[in-house]
């Protein structure tokens, strides 16, 4: 044979890489319509992560700034004891100090001291039990929203004034300018007593919360309650939300003995599992996405192979190695996937930058999400691992897809191939 | 020969012809059979999980002293006080028959203070008939002490949370701050008989039960300010609102998706998940299934055209290819509902949700998410997918009509 001649060289490298590609180009273009919905399955699989992850970030982000900005802050510090036992006296002491210091660190923003005391209030007639909560409402204003609403009249300036939620005044039978009486032990074991003027009621639409809450000036609730210069509890609002569990580590040693920090995952543990669950069963789901796309591109490949025998019989016939036909349909599988990863990019990052511009409005909440400070819209927003994940799974899944149906090319005989139909 | 016989034989055959095509192709059917049947269990399976998670949420929302339905005066759920209330025959009962009713119970529920040496908290204070309590969750809640004797009792029973907060322990006196029926205060001192533990600290911190009779006594007040009702199905039967609103007449009839609104949206949501899940998956389905229909309608052109020639008319052409698709779906369909209801049957004990506890009782579950499987969502999924295998033969059997006989014989 004419072929055995040639020198040792020239038969290594019988095909370019221009003439692979162009190959594996014609063999997609000859199949059009396999060729796009092939591509449209894979571009589907990648609209769908892509979109699902920017749902997914821009959801989360809004639920923990909804979650923390409501009344909990991004962390809290309290007493370890306190938090077990929930005990007037288990306050942190020297707490201006502690607020100017904390207020000073990298990342902080903003911390507000609250006292919390349980009492008994009155108005003329009836009586309930509820939660005092002393607050400095300047700095209470920079870290939630809770403070700065009132349903009617206004938040308290300082002094013996009180905000009390709606059902409280309803059921009290107190209204704005009305003369509220708190009871409740001090400190030392002392009766606290107490007189405030209702200058604003408040309605979040939370039962226990406009039912059972009295908004103090901090200094009116510490002096009443036989309480220095300490509080209960800082609540902050941080730079960075995703980043509390490592502040709260980064600020422990700067508190008093027993004092700890936590981040909004741990006290709001419903929100932050609530989100893990929503991400792992998302993973899951976005997973047999994948395979269920993956076996109809394994089915293309087979198609693409079995009909290409001869093609192949006569390429071993001329001297191409197996490993190299190989190599054609895996370049040919990277083709098909960059048409449909450049398709399921294109559309989905057009549709998340459409909705994110205009939001998706989420129907039938609006007078829950006023209350509760969580915006009516939601905004998708890309991540740079929002837009890798998805494609990325992909690529791996087709190369698998091509490689499968392809083997079989390494026991091709060729005199068989080339006979067959 | 009647008509209806003439036609059922070009059926037979035209049932073989797609049949053998089907299994012509072994390996290619044989992938998009395994995808089909991936999608298919996938759905089955989240269904169930979605299906359990309903279960659980609405017997968390039911439980927690709310009952499938409810009996308040029209005031109550703005003011909740012993004024906000109505009368109630001793010998009174839902007008059901004990299949369809788990039980009901008269409460009285209001707002009051209670103290110890140490503390002060606000509680609600409930009055109830510990014999009908089997319906909610302080009659099956784990008990270290007495639970209450009868409706006169005049004990209480305390959340443990609450026990801690006010460093309170068994058999200790606590008082009790509320106000009576006239609209003053009563105060009075009750001896702690158990305290329970309750799923999540919540309802420990808030509920304080006593006996109703007792109760009753110290606001000076025959009354009480709710009816619950706890059904064995989880729709009330029709016409049971209607009823006790007829029967109760001035007071408001409730049933939980009003009194739980929260839960209930998210009831529904669930409903739409399922679909929204299947509609994804077929989707993703959809591009190989319409491929492998098309070039099984192009590999027989030659074959078509002769049929054609032949006398076959284009509508069982179409016939043929809707009959392949059926033919791979229903396959599809029933292995995929098969392997599904045998994982489902391999979780039959429960996934453990324990790594996310805290956040999944924040939305109504256990620590166990048990699956249910319903044969009406098994059966709805698999006419769906039907329904969707025929919608992806409509392209291949445009393709397979406009083949024109003479053209593809020649080729």
């Amino acid at each position: 044979m004419a072929e055995l001649a040639l020198p040792a060289e020239r038969r290594a490298a019988p095909a370019g890489r221009g003439l692979v590609l162009a190959i594996a180009g014609r063999n997609l273009w000859r199949n059009g319509r396999r060729t796009w919905l092939t591509a449209g399955g894979i571009a589907f699989a990648i609209a769908l992560t892509v979109i699902g992850m920017a749902l997914q970030h821009g959801g989360y982000s809004m639920q923990i700034d909804a979650g923390t900005s409501f009344m909990a802050g991004h962390l809290q510090v309290q007493r370890q004891d306190y938090l077990d036992q929930s005990r007037f006296e288990q306050t942190i002491g020297g707490i201006t100090e502690l607020v100017r210091r904390l207020e000073q660190q990298p990342g902080v923003q903003s911390v507000a001291p609250r006292v919390e005391a349980s009492a008994l209030v009155s108005g003329d007639e009836r009586s309930f039990g509820a939660q005092v909560l002393g607050v400095d409402l300047e700095r209470e204003n920079r870290t939630v929203r809770f403070f700065s609403q009132v349903a009617r009249g206004r938040p308290i300036a300082g002094g013996d004034e009180a905000v009390i939620g709606a059902a409280l005044a309803r059921n009290l039978e107190l209204d704005l300018g009305g003369e509220l009486v708190v009871l409740g032990s001090g400190k030392e074991g002392g009766v606290a007593a107490l007189v405030l003027e209702v200058v604003g009621i408040f309605e979040s639409g939370i039962a226990d919360l406009d039912r059972a809450m009295v908004i103090a000036p901090i200094e009116t609730v510490q002096q009443a309650f036989g309480l220095g210069d300490e509080a209960h509890s800082l609540t902050m609002r941080i730079e960075q939300a995703e980043e509390s569990a490592q502040l709260a580590e980064a600020l422990n040693p700067l508190l008093p003995e027993g004092a700890v920090a936590r981040g909004w995952q741990q006290t709001l543990p419903e929100l932050h599992q609530g989100i893990e669950m929503d991400r792992v069963s998302a993973r899951f789901f976005y997973g047999l996405i994948m395979v269920v796309v993956t076996f109809s591109v394994v089915n293309t490949f087979i198609m693409t192979v079995f009909e290409r025998i001869r093609e192949f019989g006569m390429l071993r016939a001329i001297g191409m190695r197996p490993g190299r036909i190989l190599w054609m349909v895996q370049i040919e599988a990277a083709c098909l996937w960059v048409l449909g990863a450049a398709l399921g990019l294109a559309l989905s990052v057009s549709v998340v930058l459409l909705l994110g511009f205009y939001g998706i409005p989420l129907g039938g909440i609006e007078e829950m999400a006023a209350n509760m400070f969580i915006p009516e819209r939601l905004h998708p927003v890309l991540s740079a691992s929002g837009l890798a994940i998805g494609p990325l799974l992909m690529l791996a899944g087709t190369q698998i897809a091509a490689l499968i149906p392809s083997l079989r090319i390494r026991r091709l005989q060729t005199v068989a191939a080339l006979r067959s139909e | 020969m009647r008509p209806a016989a003439r036609s059922a034989l070009p059926f037979k055959l035209l049932l073989q012809l797609s049949l053998r095509n089907v299994l012509r192709h072994k390996r290619r059917n044989g992938m998009l059979l395994s995808a089909i049947l991936v999608a298919v269990a996938a759905v089955v399976v989240s269904s169930a999980l979605v299906r359990g998670f309903q279960r659980d949420m609405l017997e968390a929302a039911v439980a927690n002293l709310t009952g499938h339905v409810k009996i308040l005066a029209p005031g109550y759920l703005d003011d909740p006080n012993v004024q906000q209330s109505f009368q109630l025959a001793e010998d009174w009962r839902p007008d059901l028959d004990d299949a369809a009713l788990a039980g009901w119970a008269p409460r009285v529920r209001i707002p009051a203070a209670i103290m110890s040496e140490r503390s002060t908290r606000g509680i609600q204070l409930v009055g109830i008939d510990p014999a009908r309590e089997h319906i909610s969750f302080i009659g099956n809640a784990a008990l270290e002490g007495e639970p209450l004797s009868d409706t006169s009792d005049r004990r209480i029973l305390v959340g443990r949370a609450l026990a801690e907060q006010l460093e309170t322990r068994l058999g200790r006196r606590l008082v009790i701050i509320t106000q009576g029926a006239d609209g003053r205060n009563r105060e009075a001192g009750f001896r702690i008989a158990g305290l329970y533990d309750a799923e999540g600290t919540g309802l420990e911190k808030t509920y304080v039960f006593t006996g109703l009779k007792a109760l009753q006594g110290l606001l000076d007040a025959e009354v009480v300010t709710e009816v619950s009702i706890r059904l064995r199905g989880e729709a009330a039967p029709l016409g049971l609102k209607a009823a006790l609103k007829e029967f109760f007449t001035g007071l408001s009839v409730l049933d939980w998706q009003e009194l739980e609104p929260n839960s209930a949206a998210l009831f529904a949501v669930a409903d739409m998940a399922i679909f929204i899940m299947f509609l994804i998956m077929m989707s993703a389905l959809i591009f190989g299934l319409v491929n492998a229909l098309a070039t099984s309608v192009m590999e027989r052109i030659r074959e078509l055209g002769l049929l054609r020639t032949l006398g076959m008319r284009p509508g069982s052409v179409v016939v043929q290819v809707v009959l392949e698709s059926s033919i791979l779906m229903l396959a599809g369909v029933l292995a995929g509902i098969a392997i599904g209801a045998l994982f489902l049957y391999w979780l039959a004990d429960g996934i453990d949700l324990s790594r996310w506890a805290q956040g999944v009782e924040g939305i109504g579950l256990r620590g166990v998410l048990i699956p249910i499987p319903r044969l009406a969502d098994m059966a709805l999924i698999g006419a769906m997918s039907m329904a969707l295998g025929l919608v992806a033969s409509l392209y291949p059997a445009r393709r397979a009509v406009k083949i024109k006989p003479l053209e593809a014989l020649g080729r």
